[in-house]
């Protein structure tokens, strides 16, 4: 099996070979972090899927409990949560962070990651312990490594959450990977190939950009809201383009969906005008020398900036 | 999202400041007039002044050019300046502070050249 070893899939190449070649590891829900990343193991791609790799790696998708690569804003907002929420929470039955379980992390991992539901408790401890490791020292490479090996990988879009309407479509084949159309797939872990009903449209991305409160869980968080904006003010107000029209094929960036810290989106974002002028403004005796700024700012995006 | 307006002397004194934040304001635990933080304890908007989609937002300044000061029971106004100048500008501030360097993104600013007659009756 050829496989190329980028950073953050290493760990992996190591352990991928021994794990997959059981086809148990299906069956039994995963109790490692490193059994839980090989079930969704997406290292293989980027032999035939170049293009699409190195665009991914460049997005938050590829550091989904991490964040921004110099902040790794996620994971302490990770420790937060656990710290001033669920500890805090009388009916959480979190005292410490050796109680948290699935459900506890689902919280956040229902769209940071969602494959973390089909895991063991055990995962989400382990989750946790490198959480406070990371927080203790955010520059030990291991850590931040296996932090990173969790992630929105090619499988979660193209398997996992491809289908939405699953007693319609039917539920993800774990040998498929679902884009734009059917046929055999030349990936010997994923021989076939199955159109997705969803893969461009809105809704795919939807399942983790947010509504509100998310009411499902037992104590409803909200984060990204911004799937709301675009259904009931963008959509209402004539709004005609998916998230992949302008995510990905306008600003040229494919997979590398971006937002504010890119300048092709920045250029997407905003129409401004600014008009000014200065006037001595009279009243009988009395001058009132005084300037008028008008700013007028249009938001060109799907959806409110900023999102919640 | 932020927008700054500035108006400083051509010798650089600022004399005027004044800005606008565009932001949702998420409700705590969804309850209250109390806003919430993190994720965790973020339900439901008290009040959101996020630039909506495919709208125009028009924001109005008008910059007092003048002091005031009292003398003898009445008001005296003194003109600042007759050239001067105004600056706009946008940032896109992630974390909430201008100086954060990676996130804090200045997406537009523009000066513009302004000129009063004197001041005279
Ligand atoms: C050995 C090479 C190879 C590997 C490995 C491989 N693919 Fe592919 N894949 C292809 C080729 C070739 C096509 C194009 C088939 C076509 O257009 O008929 C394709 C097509 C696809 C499509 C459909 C594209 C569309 O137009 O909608 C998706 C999605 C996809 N691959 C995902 C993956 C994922 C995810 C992985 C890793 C798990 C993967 N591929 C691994 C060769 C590969
Ligand atoms: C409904 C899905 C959803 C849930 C639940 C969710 N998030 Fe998020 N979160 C997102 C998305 C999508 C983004 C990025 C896009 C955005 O900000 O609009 C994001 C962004 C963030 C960011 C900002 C990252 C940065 O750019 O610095 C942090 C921090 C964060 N989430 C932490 C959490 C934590 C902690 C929880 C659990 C308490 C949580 N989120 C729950 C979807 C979610
Ligand atoms: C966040 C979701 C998401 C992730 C993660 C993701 N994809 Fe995609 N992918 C899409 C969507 C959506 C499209 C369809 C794009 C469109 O409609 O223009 C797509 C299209 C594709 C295609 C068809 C050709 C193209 O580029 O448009 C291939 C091949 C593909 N993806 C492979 C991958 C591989 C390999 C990975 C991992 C490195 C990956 N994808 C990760 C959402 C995702
Ligand atoms: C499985 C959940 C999931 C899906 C599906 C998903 N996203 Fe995301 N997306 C996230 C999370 C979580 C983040 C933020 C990660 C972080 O910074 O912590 C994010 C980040 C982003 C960002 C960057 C935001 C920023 O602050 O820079 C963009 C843009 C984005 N997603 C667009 C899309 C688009 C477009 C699609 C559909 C093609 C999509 N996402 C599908 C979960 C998802
Ligand atoms: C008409 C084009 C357009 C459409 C449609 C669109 N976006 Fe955006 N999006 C943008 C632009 C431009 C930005 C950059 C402004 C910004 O960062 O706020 C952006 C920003 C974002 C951000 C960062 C938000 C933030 O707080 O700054 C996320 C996340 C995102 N988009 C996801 C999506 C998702 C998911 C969809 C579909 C539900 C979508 N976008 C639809 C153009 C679009």
């Amino acid at each position: 099996m050829k496989k190329i070893c980028k950073q953050t899939l290493a760990a992996l190449c190591l352990l991928g070979p021994f794990l997959l070649g059981t086809g148990q590891a299906e069956e039994q829900k995963p109790r490692t972090i490193a059994e839980l990343v090989a079930k969704y193991d997406s290292s293989s791609c980027v032999d035939c899927h170049m293009n699409e790799y190195e665009q991914w790696h460049k997005s938050l998708h590829a550091r989904s409990i991490f964040g921004p690569l110099e902040v790794g804003r996620t994971a302490a907002t990770f420790i937060t949560t656990i710290e001033n929420g669920l500890k805090e929470w009388p009916y959480s039955g979190v005292n410490d962070p050796e109680d948290v379980g699935v459900k506890h992390l689902m919280v956040c991992a229902k769209c940071h990651l969602p494959q973390l539901q089909d895991a063991e408790d055990s995962v989400a401890k382990e989750i946790v312990q490198n959480l406070y490791a990371f927080a203790e020292d955010p520059y030990d490479e291991e850590i931040r490594d296996t932090l990173l090996s969790l992630n929105i990988n090619c499988l979660v879009c193209h398997n996992r959450n491809a289908i939405t309407h699953k007693w319609t479509d039917g539920y993800p084949d774990p040998k498929t990977v679902y884009g734009s159309k059917s046929g055999a797939h030349e990936d010997p872990l994923y021989p076939t190939m199955q159109e997705s009903k969803i893969m461009g449209e809105s809704i795919l991305c939807g399942q983790c950009h947010g509504l509100g409160p998310n009411f499902e869980l037992d104590n409803p968080t909200q984060c990204a809201t911004l799937y709301g904006s675009h259904l009931f003010a963008y959509i209402p107000d004539g709004g005609t383009q998916t998230c992949q029209e302008c995510h990905m094929r306008r600003s040229g960036l494919g997979h590398d969906m971006q937002a504010y810290r890119s300048p092709e989106m920045v250029k997407m974002a905003l129409d401004i005008d600014v008009e000014a002028n200065a006037f001595q403004w009279r009243d009988v005796n009395t001058m009132t020398p005084v300037a008028n700024v008008l700013v007028e700012i249009t938001n060109k995006a799907g959806h409110a900036i900023p999102d919640g | 999202m932020a927008l700054y307006v500035t108006a400083k002397t051509l010798d650089g004194q600022v004399f005027y400041t004044n800005e606008k934040i565009y932001m949702p304001i998420p409700q705590q635990l969804g309850r209250g007039q109390k806003m919430g933080r993190g994720p965790y304890e973020k339900s439901g908007l008290i009040h959101d002044s996020a630039l909506p989609p495919r709208k125009t937002t028009k924001e109005s300044f008008m910059i007092p050019v003048y002091t005031e000061s009292e003398e003898h029971g009445k008001t005296i106004r003194t003109q600042i300046a007759q050239d001067f100048t105004v600056n706009v500008e946008i940032w896109y501030l992630p974390y909430g502070k201008k100086d954060d360097p990676g996130n804090a993104q200045k997406w537009f600013a523009v000066t513009k050249n302004m000129h009063l007659p004197a001041d005279q009756k």
